[in-house]
């Protein structure tokens, strides 16, 4: 039986950060209608660039990912119009040219950071790392509890500006119809540009939450990547509620398959539960999906 | 098909260059050394890879992640059926190998097929996946040490298999693609899917048939990839870098077009190579990889092939061509 | 519970039944339950104004929508329910309004893909004599995104000719098209239809309905609210109310 809480507590921690993973990327498909393949490169280098201002500052990453949030949500700005004008260009099948964008994009990460930082795994040190709290028969690092709650402040701080702020109207609108959002006067391209900007920042910094509990290295990426895939298909494409269940969802899996069956097979049910999901309910088990 | 004199004489003229180009393909051997010839060998089969992806990501029109499983299927495959104890030789698992992927094809397509655009990519990219996990997991593969194949160090053998297998996927596509009902009813889905199934094309049994050609003849070249590589593991048969390459390739080279996937093939594979003799490893080329794709989506969406023969005038030039023969 | 099935003589030898076909999308009724006979080498104009379901109910007919009630019948047999390329293949074909060509192949090999199903042998000739029949034969090389709009609508045509259909249904083919063209569409419904094909055809050009229709049906939200010749409809008072604004 305590086993079976831990189990449960690790996969809500876990799970917590999935949520934010995954939030940026759904607001990214409703906006732009574009699967970023990209995700688990940002997220990646969100990794990177706590370890590098560890290593080289000295800011611990619980700082550091505001900075990591500027950072990379000015980078996505600056590259989302790029993505929305491959997206919108008179292609035969538009939405495949900007898949296979974001998937260029993706390899190029993937690549770039082999490159240059090898594949090493880095640590990010944190304050909080090592520390333990005992909650009756549970273990809860306290890094991962911090992660768990600043991953939520982060959903929250998303959520809020969704539904309380101009902005977040605007966005809404474009995510249900886009046309019908700029014939009310609505700047689509600039909003998209945003948005996508607000997706990188968050991933990034979902990034460097996941870095300080697993380290991070060129290939961890691929791993983001699939499980973005997976918490946003459960929840439903480009359904940015529903991430809250199905991140949740995807932790206590991971956890419960991890602890009784074994670390080996986790991977394979991940990859094998999103493949039935795509062939059973591809809008998601909610049906929300676009 | 053919219906009238210029294109009797196109088709003639067609197959002279093809006569022409595996005569001079077949006697490379004999001017270069092993060392270059295993990099052509290793372009022949790319060449027949992206051969194979484009019959579903450019004809069928659904990208998929997924081939390297099928690829996967026909390394291990082979490896298993020649290991000591069952001792097979080698031609004789090419078969089993093929018949197996398109089973698999044939199964997991149809459910698979019905899903739009990104959602398949995702789908059969987790199959991929999922498959490459089960190969690290199970004991007959070998797990993630995989398994060795009977040394067999003969670089003619396998050119001249290789170049065989090529030469019958495209001739063979190029073949189904122009001159059968097959053809027409994938170039119909391919244009308008509505319109084909207004006509009584069964769509949905057009792209799984489709989808299962394409699994078969990405395994006959893993099969001979794994005889010719000695060893496989899950990365190295199943692993993303193959479907990575095949997806840039036929993008480069043209997607939807019968030559563009060879066209993009050999250009990358050959920058490939570059890579690894300048930079020791092919680190750098992953990036290269994403740069060119990226670059190719933005200003050359239609492949490298529509610059050389661009569509219409590219039949112009070809017809006007021909008539002077 | 279903209506009683129409059992009358003319309906037995009738190319296509359509009985009380209802289709719904959410909270709309596009068709509302129509029934329709034909018979073999009848025109038959379907008229009404925009959004009254006209091309609803041909997607219906031609089996390209599933009806959420009703049924519908080819040649005697009961269709209801079978999937699109089944019923294609029974001996009806349809137009689109907005066109479907193959766009990157050629005239002839869209008239050819268009045979893919029937007679492969002889789709070579049949291409031929096709092209001739509607005019196209001068651009049968062509790629079909290459052709005019009107040359399209041709084309269109051409490949419903094709299949040998026993119904075929145009969905405003001469929208938008030149006279010479709308010409020579009239004269291939007229040769077609005396060979015993029967057309329905979707139009808002009255004066070839008057000109081609042995009858008219005329709908409104869904519903057929009159059938005759066209002077009788002419002088439909209902009919006058649908077109000029709804009253009720």
């Amino acid at each position: 039986m305590d086993l079976f809480l831990q189990t449960i507590m690790n996969g809500v921690l876990i799970g917590g950060i999935l949520i934010c993973l995954t939030i940026g990327f759904q607001l990214t498909f409703g906006v732009l209608h574009v699967i970023d393949f990209a995700v688990g490169g940002w997220a990646m280098l969100g990794g990177y660039a706590a370890y590098w201002l560890v290593a080289l500052a000295g800011i611990d990453p619980f700082i550091s990912i505001f900075l990591v949030f500027v950072l990379f949500a000015l980078i996505g700005r600056a590259v989302g119009p790029l993505i929305y004008h491959v997206r919108t260009s008179r292609y035969a099948r538009p939405d495949l040219m900007a898949l296979a964008f974001t998937f260029g994009l993706f390899l190029l990460m993937r690549g770039g950071a082999l490159w240059l930082w090898s594949y090493n795994s880095r640590n990010v040190e944190s304050v909080f790392s090592g520390e333990f709290l005992t909650v009756g028969p549970v273990t809860i690092p306290v890094l991962r509890l911090s992660a768990f709650l600043m991953a939520l402040l982060i959903s929250l701080g998303v959520f809020l500006l969704l539904y309380r702020t101009r902005f977040g109207m605007a966005v809404r609108a474009v995510a249900q119809n886009r046309d019908h959002a700029g014939l009310m006067g609505v700047d689509v391209k600039r909003v998209s540009a945003y948005v996508y900007g607000l997706y990188t920042g968050i991933t990034a910094s979902a990034g460097v939450l996941i870095a300080t509990i697993y380290s991070v290295n060129p290939s961890v990426g691929v791993r983001y990547t699939l499980f973005a895939f997976f918490v946003a298909v459960l929840a439903g494409l480009g359904s940015v509620g529903g991430v809250l269940i199905a991140g949740l969802a995807l932790g206590l899996m991971e956890s419960v398959v991890s602890t009784y069956v074994g670390t080996r097979y986790s991977l394979l049910v991940v990859f094998g539960v999103l493949f039935l999901v795509l062939l059973i309910a591809p809008k998601g088990v909610l049906g929300r999906g676009i | 098909m053919a219906s009238n004199p210029g294109q009797v004489r196109g088709n003639l003229f067609r197959l002279a260059a093809i006569a022409v180009g595996l005569l001079a393909l077949g006697v490379v051997p004999a001017f270069i050394d092993p060392y270059s010839l295993r990099i052509v060998t290793g372009a022949l089969m790319w060449a027949g890879l992206a051969c194979a992806w484009n019959i579903v990501g450019g004809y069928a029109g659904y990208i998929s992640f997924g081939h390297s499983a099928f690829f996967g299927i026909g390394a291990y495959t082979t490896a298993i059926l020649m290991q000591a104890g069952i001792g097979m030789p080698f031609l004789a698992t090419l078969l089993p190998s093929v018949v197996i992927a398109m089973i698999v094809a044939a199964i997991i397509g149809g459910p698979t097929m019905r899903l739009r655009g990104a959602y398949f990519a995702i789908a059969t990219w987790a199959f991929a996946e999922m498959l490459m996990q089960l190969a690290t997991i199970l004991d007959i593969t070998g797990g993630t040490g995989g398994l060795s194949l009977p040394a067999y160090l003969n670089e003619f053998f396998f050119y001249y298999t290789m170049l065989a297998a090529a030469a019958a996927s495209f001739l063979g596509v190029w073949y189904l693609i122009e001159y059968t009902r097959f053809g027409f009813r994938l170039k119909a889905l391919r244009d308008h899917e509505p319109a084909a199934e207004a006509m009584g094309i069964r769509t949905n049994l057009v792209k799984v048939q489709a989808f299962a050609l394409s699994a078969g003849i990405t395994a006959l070249f893993g099969s001979v990839f794994a005889y010719w590589t000695t060893y496989i593991d899950p990365v190295s048969v199943m692993g993303p870098e193959i479907t990575d390459q095949m997806v840039v390739m036929v993008l480069l080279g043209g997607l939807g077009t019968i030559w563009g996937p060879a066209l993009g093939a050999v250009v990358l594979w050959i920058t490939n190579r570059y890579i690894w003799s300048t930079f020791g490893d092919t680190v750098v080329y992953l990036p290269v990889l994403g740069l060119i794709i990226a670059m190719v989506v933005l200003f050359l969406p239609n492949g490298l092939i529509s610059l050389i023969v661009g569509r219409r005038r590219g039949r112009e030039l070809i017809s006007r061509i021909l008539r002077k023969f | 519970m279903s209506s009683p099935a129409i059992k009358t003589s003319s309906a037995d030898k009738s190319p296509l039944v359509l009985e009380s076909v209802v289709k719904r999308f959410g909270g709309v009724t596009a068709v509302a339950g129509v029934s329709l006979v034909v018979a073999p080498g009848e025109v038959v104009g379907v008229i009404g104004p925009n959004g009254s379901g006209k091309s609803t109910l041909f997607s219906l007919a031609a089996g390209g929508l599933p009806v959420d009630e009703g049924r519908i019948w080819l040649d005697g047999v009961d269709v209801t329910g079978q999937p699109t390329w089944r019923i294609a293949r029974s001996g009806i074909g349809r137009t689109f309004q907005i066109p479907s060509l193959f766009d990157n192949m050629s005239v002839r090999e869209n008239l050819l893909a268009a045979a893919v199903e029937g007679d492969w042998k002889g789709a070579p000739g049949r291409a031929e004599e096709v092209a001739e029949m509607l005019q196209i034969t001068h651009v049968i090389n062509n790629l079909a995104s290459e052709l005019s709009g009107g040359q399209q609508k041709l084309l269109e045509f051409g490949r419903v000719c094709m299949r040998d259909p026993k119904v075929i249904l145009l969905d405003e083919v001469t929208a938008g098209v030149h006279p010479n063209i709308r010409r020579i569409i009239l004269e291939v419904i007229r040769r077609l239809s005396q060979t015993g094909i029967t057309f329905l055809i979707i139009e808002h050009d009255m004066e070839m309905v008057r000109e081609i229709c042995d009858r008219l049906i005329v709908m409104n939200m869904g519903e057929v609210v009159a059938e005759g010749s066209f002077d009788d409809i002419a002088s439909n008072v209902e009919v006058q109310q649908a077109y000029l604004g709804r009253q009720s």
